[in-house]
């Protein structure tokens, strides 16, 4: 899977479940740009994992600070 | 011993429910596939547990510190802990994709207030935990449970001896970094609350009452208010974690309804959630008739989502009787107030000026409406008193303090912050409310803690993060939360305000960037949205004499649109001033209304 298709699916995530009005962009940070609580970052991981088929664990996601690394973290979880 | 007390332990409850096979907690995974363990087994490893605790030389009174997600693993080390005769501080876990470094911070902080000796975790959490560990260095550092259980000689041996006033629990009321606050809770306080919760349904020999839980088991709704009170009476509990909740709130509707559930309890953010996050098609074949008592607490009650509720959830069987506000705070082992199990919500409109400016309740049709939290529990008392610590009659808006079997020793090791909170065998609660026909309405807080999402957090840590954004005059900023009135059908939940002074030099970019600049500062260093950022004058926030910030003076100031600078006004200054913070409050209702 191209990570424009993994964005597209990642931005519908946010609006569908977290209410992310506008576009959505790799270099965006989750917490500062994206202003995502703990309710709200448990929310995006788990539709991630729902939507892509795949099962994130503790050691990708202490990596992940932006939009991108979210991205790059799915794609290979894809194998792809 | 005082009379009517309970004479047992935690353990005592242990032993009592390890012999009766029926009881026993039920673990729900993401994919809801189910495990059972009895009481009797939990009992039984955690002799193991308690054996290697020993063997560590972890002894009577010392505390063990636990992070962990909802598991059998917590339930061995929290029960290994209290065997061992030691005390357990559960804390919680990383969030997922969260700031590590902010937690890190708080968790080395909690581990160095409660004094812990050794840290239990389980493995994947304790990868992640090292630097809080290492920063803190409890004695006997972090290991896992398989690592401290003993595999052979389960025979402990002789019991160590536990006196019901010994430590039970020590639970933090909020995690920060600045004051935290752990509650030193006894063992006979922990089994007086969790009598006098269960005082309010009875098991009978036809039917047994039985409960759901998704709380997590660092917080004392979910252990205190679930686990011992299932422990209690030996019953069942379905526990799924907070996250497989956020992740997918139907899963806690369908455990309930799957079990025949007739107990379960959330803060008010909890059934918001389900209004918005639950489809019809994930409800199929759910019924919820078997829910007799849904207990709202640890947060604001919001009246428009109780309402939401009960007409949503209504076409799968649920009742509105069920709906239970309660009352309750760590400090007093959890709950004070219960309103009726058995009949629905009640409230109030009362006129919002005399509340507000005289702390009078006078009924007006179109005023504020305040929910019931109910009455005191059996064994509490509860009084209204104004500042100088007079009782105020009913209809008057005081400080709530309150009397009962349960109230915690005092805060561990801060004997200047439990002499503010208690006296004469009395809790001052922070919070304000008045008593209208025996029943309590809660108004506000006088104290400061920000509750967002049933958690507290300090607001001294938020006002922390905004230090050195440009434009904000340094130490001149307060945290605030506070429960809108919300027009019916919306459904958020307390709101998080910033109001904030501009430094005399601030330059007209730093102030236009300013509102963006404190959320992100926020975000950045706590974890929290913020709903809305007011711009001040300098000198504009209410002080003490000794130059504190009042910081409930100033939110009730900026809702009552009074919330000025002091310097001599020109009447064009003043209607500014006004405009400013009128238009601000007009902005947050028309972009909540729009």
């Amino acid at each position: 899977m191209m990570d424009a298709t993994i964005l597209e699916g990642i931005a519908q995530v946010a609006q569908e479940h977290l209410g992310w009005q506008g576009p959505l962009t790799a270099d965006m940070r989750l917490v500062e740009d994206l202003r995502l609580d703990s309710v709200r970052l448990l929310t995006l991981a788990s539709e991630v994992e729902n939507r892509f088929r795949v099962l994130l664990d503790e050691a990708d996601e202490l990596a992940i600070e932006t939009v991108g690394d979210l991205v790059a973290i799915v794609r290979r979880k894809l194998g792809a | 011993m005082p009379d009517g007390l309970p004479n047992k332990t935690l353990i005592d409850l242990l032993e009592r429910a390890g012999r009766h096979p029926e009881g026993g907690i039920r673990f729900l995974d993401r994919a809801e596939r189910d495990r059972w363990v009895g009481w009797t087994e939990i009992r039984e490893r955690a002799q193991g547990v308690c054996g290697g605790l020993r063997d560590l030389g972890i002894g009577h009174g010392e505390r063990v510190a636990l992070v962990f997600p909802t598991g059998l693993e917590f339930f061995e080390a929290l029960f290994g802990t209290l065997l061992a005769g030691a005390v357990p501080v559960p804390l919680y876990p990383p969030v997922r994709l969260g700031r590590l470094d902010e937690y890190f911070r708080r968790t080395a902080r909690m581990l160095e207030v409660s004094g812990a000796r050794l840290v239990l975790a389980d493995a994947r959490v304790r990868r992640i935990l090292g630097e809080a560990v290492a920063a803190a260095c409890p004695l006997l550092g972090c290991r896992t449970v398989d690592e401290v259980r003993r595999t052979q000689d389960l025979n402990i041996g002789e019991a160590v001896r536990v006196d019901p006033s010994d430590l039970g629990l020590v639970q933090f009321s909020s995690g920060t970094t600045v004051e935290p606050k752990p509650v030193a809770l006894s063992h006979r306080a922990l089994v007086a609350q969790v009598e006098a919760i269960n005082g309010s349904w009875q098991d009978t020999d036809g039917h047994r009452e039985s409960g759901v839980s998704w709380l997590p088991l660092y917080h004392d709704m979910g252990l205190i208010g679930c686990v011992f009170s299932a422990l209690d009476r030996d019953a069942s509990l379905t526990l799924l974690g907070p996250e497989q909740f956020v992740a997918r709130p139907a899963l806690w509707l369908r455990a309930i309804s799957r079990w025949k559930a007739t107990i379960s309890p959330a803060p008010n953010f909890a059934y918001a959630l389900c209004l918005t996050r639950i489809s019809d098609a994930e409800m199929e074949g759910v019924d919820l008739s078997s829910w007799h008592t849904a207990l709202n607490g640890a947060e604001a009650v919001s009246p428009p989502v109780l309402r939401a509720f009960c007409e949503r959830f209504a076409r799968w069987g649920f009742r509105p009787e069920a709906l239970t506000p309660v009352y309750g705070l760590s400090e007093a082992a959890l709950a004070v107030t219960f309103s009726d199990p058995s009949s629905p919500f009640r409230s109030v409109r009362v006129e919002r000026d005399a509340l507000a400016r005289e702390g009078l309740v006078r009924e007006a049709e179109e005023g504020r409406e305040i929910v019931s939290v109910g009455r005191p529990l059996p064994n509490f008392d509860l009084e209204i008193r104004d500042e100088g610590g007079r009782a105020l009659p009913p209809d008057r808006v005081g400080r709530v303090w309150i009397q009962g079997p349960s109230l915690m020793d005092g805060y561990l090791n801060a004997p200047e912050a439990t002499a503010r909170a208690l006296r004469d065998g009395w809790l001052d609660t922070g919070d304000l409310g008045f008593l209208r026909g025996g029943e309590l309405y809660l108004t506000g807080r006088a104290k400061d803690v920000v509750i967002l999402r049933g958690r507290n957090h300090a607001p001294e840590e938020i006002e922390r993060s905004l230090e050195g954004v440009p434009g904000v005059r340094t130490g001149c900023a307060v945290a605030v939360s506070w429960m809108p009135e919300l027009p019916e059908g919306n459904t958020e939940g307390e709101r998080l305000v910033l109001l904030v002074e501009e430094a005399r030099n601030a330059s007209p970019q730093q102030l236009e960037a300013l509102p963006e600049a404190c959320r992100e500062a926020v975000l950045g260093a706590v974890g929290l949205a913020v709903d809305e950022v007011v711009v001040l004058e300098p000198g504009t926030l209410p002080r003490t004499s000794s130059g504190k910030l009042r910081r409930q003076e100033a939110l009730r100031l900026w809702l009552a649109g009074e919330l000025q600078p002091p310097e001599p006004v020109t009447p064009l200054r003043m209607a500014g001033a006004v405009a400013r913070s009128g238009l601000a409050y007009a902005r947050y209702r028309w972009s909540r209304n729009g």
